[in-house]
């Protein structure tokens, strides 16, 4: 597994080169309030084992292959011109041998082979949100920037939000909390309406474990936003992702309730482990060790969330939807 | 230019073996029948022998043979005569052989797939099989149970246990219930616009009927047809008994008279609303003169039908075949156009069933009749006005027609009094002084009304029913509507709350006022339309389609939710009934949010009712007819979804249901239609010699098809036109629709103040996208040849994935936010609504296009190739102009791409379905408002309607496993509601597979 993400204070800086978008996901009712368009930005510096976006993870171009979705009809190998396509390579694609030169997809009438991430203007991300605004309008909703982490390309971002906000949309950021502090002061902080900050694991040894990075940064961060939303100058809301047996644990959990407390959050929003993304990895031609454990296939079972929502109860702390 | 069915060109290669097979039965029948005394008795008529003959060949003539009963005798011949009363025409002797084999239901989908046709008299058709099922009926119907037997096992193999708390998440729903602010100004009384204190176990009443409504299996009843028969046989039909031709109008109106005169008036156990449409718990109505001998043949097999089966009782079957049909057998609409034009190309067409359905041949009923009228004036006002008009009008013609119009309203008013009589008749028999007393106060309303005006609600209520009644006892029910009730009722609500002062008896009477219209809603289940097997799977489940409209503005423009409107949907809410079928307008603007969400509220209850119109887009579909503005604001959804002008207007707003898919098979392959094998339109040019140069010439193609059907069904629709106005006037409801009484004209005959007449058009979204795939594969881009892609259509895409996936991933569809996509749609829609426009009626009004399919989608599906879009052979189209499933991802682009079609050229409305799931952990709060935020937006867009499946694909496949967990699980299919466990297979999988997006 590979954790060499950068999280040095350059790289988190970002830049104001447009982004690569994974895709503008329409009708959102799970990203902040109302019906939402959802932007996810290509490229994270955590590596989070039980990524549900992995392909979100790397910020280059990548391509996918869904062999449900494939015909057999061959046309793609006639366009490759590096002979890495076939049904006997483990994953249809031989990453060794791709260049990402992408002419295999439009070759592909199927739409199994995918271009995963692809360049978006400004202007281009807002023209397709905007459509929607007469939905977002009549139901509170607006748009959220999601990636992988947006925040990796704040001087985009911070003039994506303005025209955004400009447009008159309600804006939201999901972040993993992982940025440079100062940057997000300036860049983003007084454009952005509402900020989802998801806050996994407490311990840091474990955090860098199942995340890939040290999470100091992240609770710095974190505290620093609260102490803004305590003053009313920001709108937050600290996510938890419930992971069994890694983020979903007593003690964990615990922690978590306790840091909330202690920055005066008495709110937060538990997200439900969904197994559904366990087929992910391998289109991008990734068999990590997590994904295929028998464990991360489950739903989580009623009682036990009712027990996690419980701990953040007792002391006080709201379950939001 | 066009060339009659095939079979008239083909050399006979000579009889076949299967012609000797066929001879022998035959005589093997005939001999039955002479030799046998019970058989023969039934080849005689109340009134002589009943003869036909009926005839099967092959198209080729490799088998020809004929039954012939004369005289009660029985013959057989070796040659089918050209004079046979029916002829069944095999396209081969595969074909033959089959049918000999076949169940009745088998043998349904072989007339439908065209694998035969029939020439000559449908009700000798049906004459014939009622014949064969006399000797064979025993076989017939455990050929029926076996078959039963058989889907049963093959749906609880995919299925075997009952899906756990599906069924019980559903009946959960009403047991949740939001509350509402008082926020409209016309709401005077409720506190709770939403009246969530009420839930159906508050009213034992309406429980009972509920129950009994599922319960009651209906049955055929036979009162209205003997007595128009025995009228007719003493009073005659053509002429009078004086040998005088008869004015079709005044017989109408004295034959009415009779009726209503001598039915039985009866007063529904434990019911706050006095008659009934038929003798029975639940009857079908038999409308001779109209489709009343399609069931002829189905008399002994009909309660053992798995779909929407009916009891008959013996003493009805020997009364319907000895009585009745004969007598109708050539006096019905179908048998009175085929006889006067020579059965035209027109009706050949329509009686093939893959390219149009004229309705015509069935009813006219599609229209609003003026209730406030009779409830204002009664019909002693009504007649009062007549004879205003009759003095100094010497018009013989205009003077009839008023004359029957007064004995209709005769007629009405006595069976009102019978119905008095009948209550106070029942009270000394009744013990409980409480339904006394209620017997003595239905007797007491029925005194006052119909004849006088309506001073409190339960005499409005009892008053629209009487009259509901009537209007049913003159045209067949199919499509009559009840029009804008909130709006009507309202007044006597108020007039009677006024006269309650304390707070407390105001409470008791809104609960009354609940329970009243909740008996009301049940009333009207009391009667079935007249099924015919063939039509269970040709249309499948539909009802009565009795629309009643709520919300909306007023006729002066203001806004129009008042307490009834709450009132009904509370009572919709409860009963969840797929029949009346309830339709809310919205005005935005003029509206409340709170009023739009008790709508999706409802709709989430019921899981599918009401669907919502955006009252702006209708205006503005309808603007350029010069309506009057008031009279625009005052329309009422009718049948499914279409628009009428509420007592004004005779819009027969589903003259026919049109195949527009049909049209895009015979462009592409020059005028011939693939699954009749039918080289029937015009000669457009041929894919294969490369007759298309560009995209246009092939559009063009397609144009000149459609035109052609579409002048082909307004021709049928126009002679079975001239058939109601000789066959069925409609005096009654002349009587109720302005101007009828002053021009003196009956309402078939153009007497309405505004006329039109509306066709539903089936298959945009698969035209749209087929034309789309063409345009975008094989001219822009030319990624595929035409000649390619017609051969990939012709074998069903089976030996081209390649080029099946690139169609349907590919091109951006209609639904997926493609402005282009939009443009073709609106390309398609406008060239469809210029050819109706350019027609004028026999009425002197509009043919006017709706988008919509009732079930249509499914069996003009079944009965069409595969398509350049990707749909594959026999799949259905989609419901209405919805977008296909594959579209988008995304509910949004759907509901932007339709709300940008014009409502111009879409004036008889459309139908637009969207499933739509709540997530389980949603809040009811959140789930409503969701709800509401897609409807407000959507028609913020421009769109026209909408409706909503509250359900998952989940629970359906678990209610067709396990229908009896699901007995009220209400779907709607396109306009119209039906119980999802009546459907046939292909509709409930048809639903399964829409599109499900998560609210």
């Amino acid at each position: 597994m590979t954790t060499g993400t950068n999280t040095n204070r350059k790289a988190l800086l970002g830049t104001a080169d447009p982004p690569l978008i994974l895709d503008i996901k329409g009708n959102s009712l799970d990203d902040g309030p109302g019906i939402r368009s959802v932007v996810f930005f290509k490229g994270c510096p955590l590596s989070c084992v039980w990524c549900h976006n992995p392909e979100s993870k790397k910020r280059g171009p990548e391509i996918s292959f869904s062999p449900d979705d494939c015909v057999r009809c061959n046309a793609c190998m006639d366009a490759c011109p590096a002979g890495a396509l076939s049904g006997e390579n483990p994953f249809y694609i031989d990453r060794e041998k791709c260049d990402l030169c992408f002419r295999c997809i439009p070759a592909c009438p199927s739409g199994a082979l995918e271009q995963v991430g692809r360049e978006m203007t400004e202007k281009g991300i807002l023209d397709q949100v905007i459509r929607d605004k007469v939905f977002f309008d009549a139901s509170g909703g607006g748009v959220t920037f999601s990636g992988g982490e947006p925040t990796l390309h704040m001087p985009f971002l911070s003039g994506l939000i303005q025209s955004a906000a400009g447009a008159g949309l309600h804006t939201l950021l999901e972040t993993c909390g992982l940025f440079d502090r100062e940057a997000f002061d300036t860049l983003v902080l007084p454009h952005i309406h509402t900020v989802y900050f998801d806050i996994k694991i407490v311990d840091a040894a474990l955090h860098r474990q199942y995340c890939g990075a040290s999470n100091a940064k992240i609770l710095e961060n974190f505290r620093h936003l609260a102490a803004l939303a305590a003053e009313g100058r920001l709108d937050l809301l600290p996510r938890v992702p419930l992971v069994p047996g890694i983020t979903a644990t007593e003690a964990n959990l615990s922690a978590i309730a306790a840091l909330l407390l202690e920055n005066n959050i008495p709110f937060v929003k538990l997200l439900a482990y969904n197994p559904l993304w366990t087929q992910k990895p391998l289109k991008i031609g990734v068999k990590d060790k997590f994904s295929s454990e028998k464990a991360s296939q489950d739903w989580i079972p009623s009682q036990d969330l009712d027990r996690m929502e419980r701990i953040f109860r007792k002391k006080g702390i709201e379950i939001t939807d | 230019m066009f060339q009659s069915p095939l079979s008239e060109n083909r050399p006979s290669p000579g009889l076949s073996p299967t012609h000797i097979l066929v001879k022998v039965l035959l005589k093997i029948m005939a001999a039955c029948f002479n030799l046998r005394p019970s058989l023969r008795k039934s080849l005689e008529s109340d009134t002589g022998w009943i003869d036909y003959s009926a005839a099967i060949k092959t198209r080729s003539g490799s088998v020809s043979a004929c039954i012939r009963f004369s005289l009660g005798r029985a013959s057989v011949t070796g040659t089918a005569p050209a004079d046979a009363d029916i002829c069944l025409v095999f396209k081969s002797d595969r074909q033959v052989r089959r049918f000999l084999t076949a169940s009745p239901t088998e043998q349904i989908y072989m007339i439908l797939k065209n694998d035969f046709y029939t020439r000559g008299n449908a009700a000798c058709l049906n004459l014939f099989v009622y014949c064969i099922s006399l000797l064979l009926n025993k076989q017939q119907v455990k050929m029926m149970a076996r078959e039963r037997l058989k889907d049963r096992k093959q749906v609880l193999k995919s299925s075997p246990g009952p899906g756990t708390g599906l069924s019980e998440a559903l009946k959960a729903r009403a047991e949740e219930r939001l509350t509402g602010n008082r926020e409209d100004p016309g709401v005077r009384y409720l506190e709770d616009p939403y009246l969530p204190e009420f839930s159906l176990q508050d009213f034992p009443r309406l429980a009972g009927f509920l129950d009994s409504h599922f319960e009651t299996r209906a049955e055929v009843c036979p009162e209205l047809p003997e007595l128009m028969t025995e009228w007719h046989r003493k009073n005659g039909y053509e002429t009078d008994p004086g040998g005088k031709a008869w004015n079709p109008v005044l017989r109408k109106g004295h034959c009415y008279k009779y009726i209503m005169e001598n039915r039985r008036p009866f007063i529904h156990a434990n019911d706050l609303i006095a008659g009934t449409t038929t003798t029975k718990e639940v009857g079908v109505v038999v409308y001779p003169e109209g489709h009343g001998t399609m069931i002829w043949g189905e008399l002994f097999t009909v309660p053992h039908r798995s779909l929407n089966p009916y009891d008959v009782s013996p003493g009805t079957r020997e009364i319907l075949h000895h009585k009745v049909f004969p007598y109708w057998a050539n006096r019905n609409f179908k048998e009175w156009v085929r006889e006067k034009y020579d059965n035209p190309l027109c009706q050949q067409i329509d009686e093939r069933f893959a390219v149009y359905f004229d309705w015509k041949s069935v009813t006219i009923s599609h229209t609003i009749p003026d209730f406030p009228k009779i409830l204002r004036l009664g019909t002693r006002g009504i007649i009062a006005e007549i004879e205003d008009e009759m003095r100094g009008d010497t018009d013989e013609d205009r003077t009839a027609t008023r004359q029957a119009m007064i004995l209709c309203l005769e007629g009405l008013e006595t069976y009102s009094r019978n119905l008095a009589a009948q209550a106070s008749g029942e009270i000394s028999g009744t013990k409980d002084p409480a339904r006394r007393a209620e017997l003595e106060n239905l007797s007491r309303i029925c005194t006052r009304v119909v004849s006088g005006p309506a001073s409190t609600l339960e005499e409005a209520v009892n008053a629209i029913w009487i009259t509901w009644v009537g209007v049913h006892m003159e045209s067949t029910n199919a499509g009559m509507s009840l029009g804008r009730l909130d709006q009507w009722l309202q007044p006597y609500f108020i007039r009677d709350m006024e006269k309650i002062s304390d707070p407390e008896g105001q409470k008791r009477y809104i609960r009354h006022a609940v329970e009243l219209i909740g008996c009301f809603m049940m009333r009207c289940t009391d009667h079935l339309p007249l099924t015919p097997d063939f039509a269970n799977y040709y249309f499948g489940g539909s009802s009565s389609d009795q629309a009643i409209t709520l919300g909306g503005v007023t006729p002066e423009g203001d806004d129009g939710i008042n307490d009834m409107t709450y009132i009904f949907l509370k009572v919709t809410e409860m009963l969840g009934l797929r029949d009346p079928n309830v339709n809310a307008r919205f005005t935005p603007g003029k509206n409340s949010d709170t009023y739009l969400k008790r709508l999706c509220e409802v709709n989430l209850i019921t899981t599918a009712t009401p669907s919502i119109h955006n009252d702006r887009a209708i205006w503005r579909s309808l603007e350029q007819y010069n309506y009057a503005m008031e009279d625009l604001r005052n329309w009422s959804a009718t049948g499914c979804v279409e628009p009428t002008l509420s007592g004004r207007h005779m819009g027969h707003t589903n003259f026919q249901m049109i195949s527009l898919v049909a049209a895009l098979e015979m462009a592409l392959n020059n005028g011939r239609h693939p699954l009749m094998d039918w080289e029937l339109g015009p000669r457009t040019g041929q894919v294969e010699e490369g007759a298309f140069s560009s995209f246009d010439r092939f559009f063009k193609a397609f144009e000149d098809q459609m035109r052609f059907l579409i002048d082909q069904s307004i021709r049928y629709n126009e002679l079975l036109a001239e058939a109601h106005q000789e066959l069925r006037p409609t005096p009654l409801l002349s009587t109720l629709i302005s101007d009828c009484i002053k021009t003196g004209k009956d309402v078939t005959r153009g007497g309405a103040r505004y006329n039109s007449s509306g066709a539903a058009c089936i298959g945009l979204a698969d035209i749209t996208d087929s034309m789309l795939v063409i345009k975008k594969l094989v001219f822009d881009d030319r990624a595929v040849t035409f000649r390619e892609l017609k051969e990939a259509i012709d074998g069903n895409f089976e030996k081209n994935p390649g080029l099946h996936a690139m169609v349907t991933r590919k091109v951006p569809l209609f639904g997926s936010g493609d402005p282009g996509a939009v443009a073709m749609a609106n390309r398609i829609t406008r060239f469809v609504h210029g050819t109706y426009n350019s027609y004028t009626n026999y009425r002197g009004g509009k043919y006017t296009a709706g988008f919509w399919s009732m079930s249509n989608h499914v069996a003009y599906g079944t009965l069409c190739g595969a398509l350049p879009s990707g749909r594959l052979k026999g799949k259905p189209f989609t419901p209405g102009l919805t977008p296909q499933p594959g579209a988008s991802d995304s509910l949004l682009d759907n509901l932007r791409d339709v709300a940008a079609l014009e409502p111009e050229n879409m004036s008889n409305n459309i139908a637009f379905n969207v499933k739509v799931v709540p997530a389980a952990d949603e809040s009811r709060e959140r789930t409503v408002e969701n709800m509401a935020a897609y409807v407000a937006s959507y028609f913020q867009l421009g769109g026209m309607q909408m409706q909503m499946n509250v359900v998952t694909s989940d629970m359906l496949r678990d209610a067709m496993a396990h229908p009896e967990n699901y007995r009220n699980l209400l779907v709607r299919i396109s306009g119209y509601n039906a119980y999802f466990v009546t459907l046939n297979r292909d509709m409930q999988r048809e639903l399964i597979e829409r599109a499900e997006y998560r609210i």
